[in-house]
């Protein structure tokens, strides 16, 4: 009943989808504007319909419903609530449905704002964003439907199938087989979504780069609605990747928080060309240069988006979160070729329309400078789609799947990433137009000084890896530079008003919070690159086996078995938890408890590690074995993790940085009114 | 320096101009091969996994004891090539069957058996192996190459290769009794 239900309504929602590109393109060719209404109207209802689609999955969920097969697939009956909840997004079928319901959350959001100004984008956008949210909902409907029950024939065999197939009965297992232990984790129930939210974000900004080039309105219009929604979809993105890493650091085990897996780098391709959009529309609307390479990147990140989600969801690539194999590839790979097809002949169609208005006259000019930011950011782009994309090339020529491992990636992207954090420090301080070396050495010498002495003290302390002093050097600076900027800008502003420096600050920072968020964010990622470099180049780990009241060491840190027990927990695990006790330099810091958990229904064991973070280093345990029964010795695997913290401390920052350049403004932003040029609607 | 932008202009000006447009060819041929490339991978998962008549995926496989077994200097023997893991509840099932058909086929000389152990960790793998007394060779996936090369879906999994390096019979799930094993092997063997 609630099956069919929320199947009806799935249906509903296609269909309505497809009625609304229809009415939107019949709308503007015969240029009857109640159609394209219409089309809105039609975008409108995508959300309620989902939302009553996704709350029967919810509801079939938490009620135990076995006899629907993706029910069965992901829970089971001693899985607390909140998991069966979240377990809607815990397999492909549903999570595929959350997907289209977040995309029609932002389809609904976007119909709402006002229009009037910009009634020509109107009917494309709606056209975009209803094409992929009626591929991504026949996805559902034609191959993984959540909503399958499963029936049995007479001869015991049970197949899955959404209406009853003749002379069988619907079948209810006992008990469904469980979430995967793995996702039964806090970051696990928050990082797909922001992923999804970061990856749904960005079809906004694509429908409306789309919209410009068929309506041949090319000016920086589209830019300019568009930006607080890439800020958004940006920030989102960002989270998504920062608590991933959270979960692998958190759950996995192997210490680190980031193993360059092909689906890592599929998420983390599209928050390249994210970032390297969002400093180049800059450059746009200051400068009217580089509009075609803006059109390229929103292109490529709404490609990125999608051929991500297909690598993850096809099983091309093995991997980790690879999601069980899927017959979804062939249906996603048809709606990859139309949408990077179409786009590259519009954007071929449109280029010459797109030619700057201003040339560049000094390589040392802040859009120089950014230019360079983003040829980075696609150097990055081009080493990781590389290494994704490798094995298929090897599978073809060599006849086997040659997989480049993170070394590749760490020696490949290493200096790219050195050199973002130097342009990082320095274009900040250079000026738009015109700078020369003079200029620029003038503005930056205080903060070197200041990074020097950093190196220099880090020196003194015993550290001699000079790819940790360039990576030190450069953070410093970025921190020391963005910190002057702040200060240069206050103490002018309070002499120029007469104000204290910190209503000055705080004046500054509101008056142009595009910029100083933006610096906010740059002091996040020096935060990031401190912990990046602690745990990469001075992460040191040891294992051994230990008696009752023996002792390992590890550097200054030194750790005693005290004792292990075994229980069950009410919640269908059966754990083993061993209790350690931690000293450094001598004295003790605490007890550590690190556990296996083994959950019963779906007969997988998992390693929880303990972990004593501080903002120095972080100490982290794993129980890997124990003597069975006497617990009379266990084996534990330890690691030292210097700064790591700074990372997750970072990101808390990017997050208040994002909020600050891109919460709402009132209309001031949106005024400046371009002259229409090529405003004519030309389809 | 303002030579970068002249530059650009120049070749874009050019591609108005003249005939044929290299850069837009260089594009659209660049897409169509990252397409092809794509449908192709595409299309090998779908085939599942490597089956009966296909080639043997070639391997290297390092055993617990450092020894590292090429399937190219095998040529000519038999191999019994079987996916197990220590988690796995099912490979229990298996194992003394499989022991016991290698130490039937042992002294023979031209049948080889190999234990590929998927995603596991070596002291609980060693306690599977002693619990078993498994004597044939062992070893760990690593980097989960064998299994992605043979596109396994699960453990066990078991592949026979023949004497030509072609692949005969491919065993999902475990099999269940010792003669279904020797069912397999003999005919390779013309016994």
């Amino acid at each position: 009943m609630i099956a069919n239900l929320g199947f009806g309504a799935l249906v509903l929602t296609f269909i309505v989808s497809l009625y609304g590109i229809g009415a939107a393109f019949y709308g503007v060719r015969q240029n009857k504007p109640a159609w394209v209404d219409s089309a809105r109207n039609g975008m409108l209802l995508t959300f309620p319909l989902l939302t009553l689609s996704a709350l029967s999955i919810i509801v079939l969920l938490v009620t135990d419903h076995y006899e629907v097969a993706y029910v069965a697939s992901v829970t089971s009956r001693s899985m607390p609530m909140y998991l069966k909840v979240t377990a809607l997004w815990g397999g492909q079928a549903g999570s595929l449905i959350f997907w289209s319901w977040l995309m029609a959350v932002f389809a609904s959001a976007v119909t709402l704002r006002k229009w009037e100004r910009d009634r020509e984008f109107l009917p494309w956008v709606i056209v975009v964003s209803l094409i992929t949210l009626a591929f991504f909902l026949a996805l559902n409907i034609f191959i993984e439907n959540p909503f399958n029950r499963l029936w049995q024939f007479p001869s015991g065999q049970v197949i899955e199938k959404m209406f009853q197939p003749a002379g069988s009965t619907l079948f209810y297992p006992r008990d469904g087989q469980g979430l995967n232990p793995l996702l039964r984790h806090p970051g696990m129930i928050i990082h797909p979504p922001m992923l999804y939210l970061g990856f749904v974000s960005f079809v906004i900004p694509y429908a409306f780069a789309i919209a410009a080039l068929v309506t041949g309105r090319t000016d920086d219009r589209w830019i300019r609605l568009t930006r607080r929604w890439t800020l958004w979809a940006w920030m989102f993105l960002s989270l998504g990747l920062v608590l991933g890493g959270r979960w692998a650091y958190d759950v996995l085990g192997w210490g680190g928080y980031w193993g360059w897996d092909p689906v890592e780098i599929a998420a983390f391709m599209p928050w390249l060309t994210g970032t390297a959009f969002l400093h180049s529309v800059i450059i746009q609307e200051k400068r009217g240069m580089l509009k075609q390479w803006n059109m390229v990147l929103i292109i490529l990140t709404y490609s990125l988006v999608i051929f991500g989600t297909f690598l993850t969801r096809s099983g091309v690539l093995s991997s980790v979160h690879a999601f069980a194999q899927s017959a979804i590839g062939p249906l996603f790979f048809a709606f990859i070729g139309l949408t990077f097809v179409a786009s590259l002949s519009l954007l071929l169609h449109r280029w010459n329309d797109l030619k700057a208005k201003a040339e560049m006259t000094s390589m040392l000019s802040r859009e120089a400078l950014f230019l360079f930011n983003n040829l980075l950011f696609i150097g990055i782009l081009v080493v990781s789609f590389w290494g994704v994309i490798f094995p298929l090339i090897s599978e073809l020529f060599i006849g086997q799947k040659v997989t480049v491992g993170p070394p590749f990636y760490e020696r490949a992207n290493g200096p790219l990433m050195a050199g973002l954090l130097l342009l990082m420090a320095v274009a900040p301080l250079s000026a738009w137009g015109h700078s020369t070396i003079k200029t620029l050495g003038r503005a930056v010498w205080k903060p070197a000084v200041v990074a020097v002495a950093v190196v220099v003290a880090v020196i003194a302390s015993g550290i001699t890896n000079p790819y940790a002093l360039i990576g030190i050097f450069l953070t410093a600076l970025v921190i020391a530079v963005t910190l002057y900027e702040y200060w240069r800008g206050a103490m002018a502003r309070g002499r120029r008003h007469g104000e204290n420096f910190f209503v000055a600050l705080w004046e500054l920072i509101k008056r142009n919070r595009r910029r100083y968020g933006g610096y906010i964010i740059h002091l996040s990622m020096a935060m990031l690159a401190i912990g990046i470099i602690g745990i990469e180049m001075f992460q040191s780990e040891t294992q051994d086996t230990l008696s009752q009241g023996e002792t390992l060491t590890l550097g200054e840190y030194a750790m005693t078995y005290d004792s292990l027990a075994v229980f069950d927990a009410p919640d269908g695990r059966n754990v083993a938890r061993a209790v350690v006790s931690v000293s450094k330099d001598g004295k003790p810091v605490g007890e550590l408890y690190p556990r296996r958990d083994f959950f019963y229904d779906s007969q997988q064991p998992m390693t929880i590690p303990a972990v004593r973070s501080t903002l120095e280093d972080d100490f982290y345990v794993l129980l890997v074995d124990w003597e069975e029964i006497s617990t009379s010795s266990a084996t534990f695997k330890v690691y030292h993790n210097p700064l790591v913290k700074w990372m997750w401390l970072g990101s808390w920052l990017f997050i208040f940085g994002t909020l600050v350049a891109a919460w709402p403004e009132k209309e001031r932003d949106l005024a400046p009114v371009r002259t229409r040029a090529a405003a004519s609607v030309k389809a | 320096m303002t030579e970068v932008k002249t530059k650009n202009a120049n070749t874009e000006e050019a591609q108005a101009s003249t005939g044929p447009q290299w850069g837009r060819i260089i594009v659209w041929g660049g897409l169509l091969v990252l397409l092809t490339i794509v449908a192709l991978g595409l299309k090998r998962t779908q085939e599942g996994p490597v089956g009966p008549g296909q080639d043997a995926p070639a391997f290297v496989l390092t055993t617990f004891d450092g020894q590292e077994i090429d399937s190219a200097d095998l040529e000519g023997k038999v191999i019994v090539l079987n996916f197990w893991a220590s988690w796995c509840k099912p490979c229990e099932q298996e194992a003394a069957d499989l022991e016991t058909a290698w130490q039937y086929y042992q002294e023979r000389g031209d049948v080889v058996f190999l234990g590929v152990d998927y995603v596991d960790t070596e002291p609980e793998a060693m306690v599977y192996l002693n619990k078993f007394d498994i004597s044939y060779p062992n070893g760990p996936d690593l980097g989960t190459r064998i299994s992605q090369a043979y596109r396994i879906r699960g453990v066990p999994e078991t592949y026979i290769i023949d004497q030509d390096g072609v692949l005969t019979h491919t065993q999902i799930g475990p099999f269940t009794s010792l003669s279904q094993i020797t069912a397999v092997i003999d005919p390779l063997l013309e016994l």
